[in-house]
């Protein structure tokens, strides 16, 4: 036992003897602040509540979840630690974190306890209170990083009342639904919007003998189905796919006249594979094939990258 | 009157119900100044929310159904149709959000006062480990819902916790019950959030409590040292 063990024990009981009753000295603001905490909380659930969004959809990989507003700075640290770095600000720093507190009171072992006598500790507290406020402040400030997975409330819409129709229970979208018509996230690309709003007002106008039933929709609903159509082929991409392409794939892939030949030609990959699959290949090729020599991306490239690159390769079509 | 005392001289003589009183409330603990004392008041915030959290999750365990098929319109179900469903669930959300708030500022109260010193030690470490439950318990119930949001940010929290060095597709794995989330995902959280992580709290809630009583509350810092003042 340290020498001022036994002092400060015995300044305690001193304190101790000459204090107060816990009930009702502490009870009575303990019952107060928890019956204010009562009022703001019955008024926050009262007027604000729970929201519920749209039904959990595990196709639609487009959905950009944020975090609750106290997690917002991890978001924004990810943001400052690309690629394989991720796994350095998601896990290692929590983990140290938690490790310095858990072991706090081993550490600092002194007797001194004001925090005017404590300035490391008081430092290093009122320095993570201030780069948690900024960071929080920046989440929800700063830009998206990924605009390109923002979506279009047509697309949405469209998205419901493919559900509502049940169409799933003849055409799928990423392997998921019937199979007696065609899939859509395949061919649906090849057409235009058009075409598609035609064949929707009338299947058998475009398509003699289909056994599509007519479903006389509005032309609103006809508007947004065609918009959740079209966001099937690929989505938009940006700029940077192309160019992320050329600095990591052309060395073994072709697009047109520029690329290697080591690996498949992809010029006309987004007519045979679909968007989802593309991504999971380039995420990792030993998913769909066992003796591919192509490395894995996820990690090299982050996930944002990777679906910008899928959207831009399910887009080729064999015009280029 | 004379009757209800001789009713808690009758429990008393089994129960101990007087030294029960004494030890936890009539305890003597050291006089605080002016607003500080207020300080003190965030343990016992923490409990209460606590206790405000078990009674709206089983009064909302009562309609909810952790199945991907159902547990969406469970919700709906609750917010809609149950008397003050909507209200419960709120209550339960923001519950879940003020459980975070309260149990950092206790944290950071105990902190600056530099209270997990000698000898508290123990109870700070449990507190510690309270905390990590309570992350638990938030990382847990987000998914319970099913709608977009709940399930697309626990796919982000898996993929972190992924990206552990060494163990992260095992944790992964463990955690979504398979390679893809879906029902077994849904039913492990469901269990995780109403049986394990209540129970675990509720032990070392009582262990950090016990604690607290056992060594008294700590006292407010001062800037130096008094000595023992002599009688």
């Amino acid at each position: 036992m340290s020498a001022w063990h036994e002092e400060y024990l015995k300044r305690y009981a001193q304190l101790k003897e000459r204090g107060r009753s816990f009930f009702p000295y502490a009870v009575f603001k303990d019952v107060i602040v928890s019956f204010l905490l009562l009022c703001v909380l019955s008024a926050l659930a009262y007027f604000v509540g729970a929201e519920l969004g749209d039904l959990a959809d595990p196709t639609d990989t487009t959905y950009n979840p944020r975090p609750e507003w106290y997690f917002m700075f991890l978001f924004q640290v990810l943001k400052l630690f690309p690629g394989r770095l991720e796994a350095v600000a998601a896990v290692v720093l929590p983990v140290l974190v938690v490790l310095f507190l858990f072991s706090l009171p081993l550490i600092d072992r002194g007797r001194e306890r004001h925090p005017s006598r404590r300035p490391l500790l008081t430092g290093i507290a009122l320095m993570t209170i201030i780069a948690w406020g900024f960071l929080t402040w920046k989440g929800y400030t700063s830009p998206l990083t990924n605009p390109i997975v923002e979506k279009d409330p047509l697309v949405l819409a469209g998205h419901r009342l493919y559900q509502e129709l049940k169409c799933s229970y003849c055409h799928s979208i990423g392997g998921q639904g019937g199979l007696v018509g065609p899939e859509l996230d395949k061919v649906v690309g090849d057409q235009t919007e058009e075409w598609l709003g035609k064949h929707f007002r009338d299947p058998q106008a475009l398509s003699p003998g289909t056994v599509m039933p007519k479903l006389n929709l509005l032309g609103d609903e006809i508007t947004i189905l065609v918009a959740y159509m079209k966001s099937l082929g690929s989505g938009p991409f940006t700029e940077e796919a192309a160019k992320l392409f050329n600095e990591n794939c052309t060395t073994c892939h072709r697009i047109g006249k520029e690329g290697g030949d080591v690996g498949p030609n992809l010029s006309a990959i987004g007519s045979v594979r679909s968007k989802s699959y593309i991504k999971s290949y380039i995420e990792d090729p030993s998913r769909a094939n066992n003796s591919s020599s192509m490395p894995a991306y996820k990690g090299q490239l982050t996930d944002i990258q990777i679906e910008d690159v899928a959207r831009y390769l399910a887009s080729l079509k064999g015009n280029k | 009157m004379r009757n209800n005392r001789r009713l808690l001289g009758w429990l008393d003589e089994r129960t101990g119900l007087k030294k029960i009183w004494e030890t936890l409330f009539a305890r003597k603990i050291p006089e605080s100044k002016g607003s500080v004392a207020w300080f003190y008041t965030l343990g016992s915030a923490c409990l209460f929310v606590f206790v405000v959290q078990v009674i709206t999750g089983v009064l909302l365990a009562m309609n909810y159904v952790p199945s991907p098929d159902h547990a969406y319109d469970s919700v709906r179900f609750i917010d809609k149709q149950v008397f003050l469903g909507h209200f419960l669930r709120g209550l339960h959300k923001w519950g879940a959000t003020f459980m975070v708030v309260v149990v950092l500022l206790h944290m950071l109260r105990v902190y600056f006062m530099g209270a997990y010193k000698y000898p508290r030690e123990v109870t700070w470490m449990m507190g510690v480990v309270i905390l990590l439950l309570v992350m638990a318990f938030s990382f847990t119930g987000y998914l319970l819902p099913w709608d977009q949001k709940a399930y697309w940010a626990t796919a982000v929290g898996a993929n972190i916790a992924g990206q552990t060095p060494v163990v992260g597709s095992h944790v992964a794995k463990i955690l979504k019950g398979g390679e893809e989330m879906g029902v077994a995902t849904l039913t492990r959280f469901y269990a995780l959030h109403v049986l394990v992580l209540p129970i675990l709290t509720a032990l070392l809630v009582g262990i950090h409590l016990f604690l607290v009583v056992w060594h008294g509350i700590s006292e407010p810092p001062e800037k130096t040292n008094r000595q023992i003042e002599s009688n």
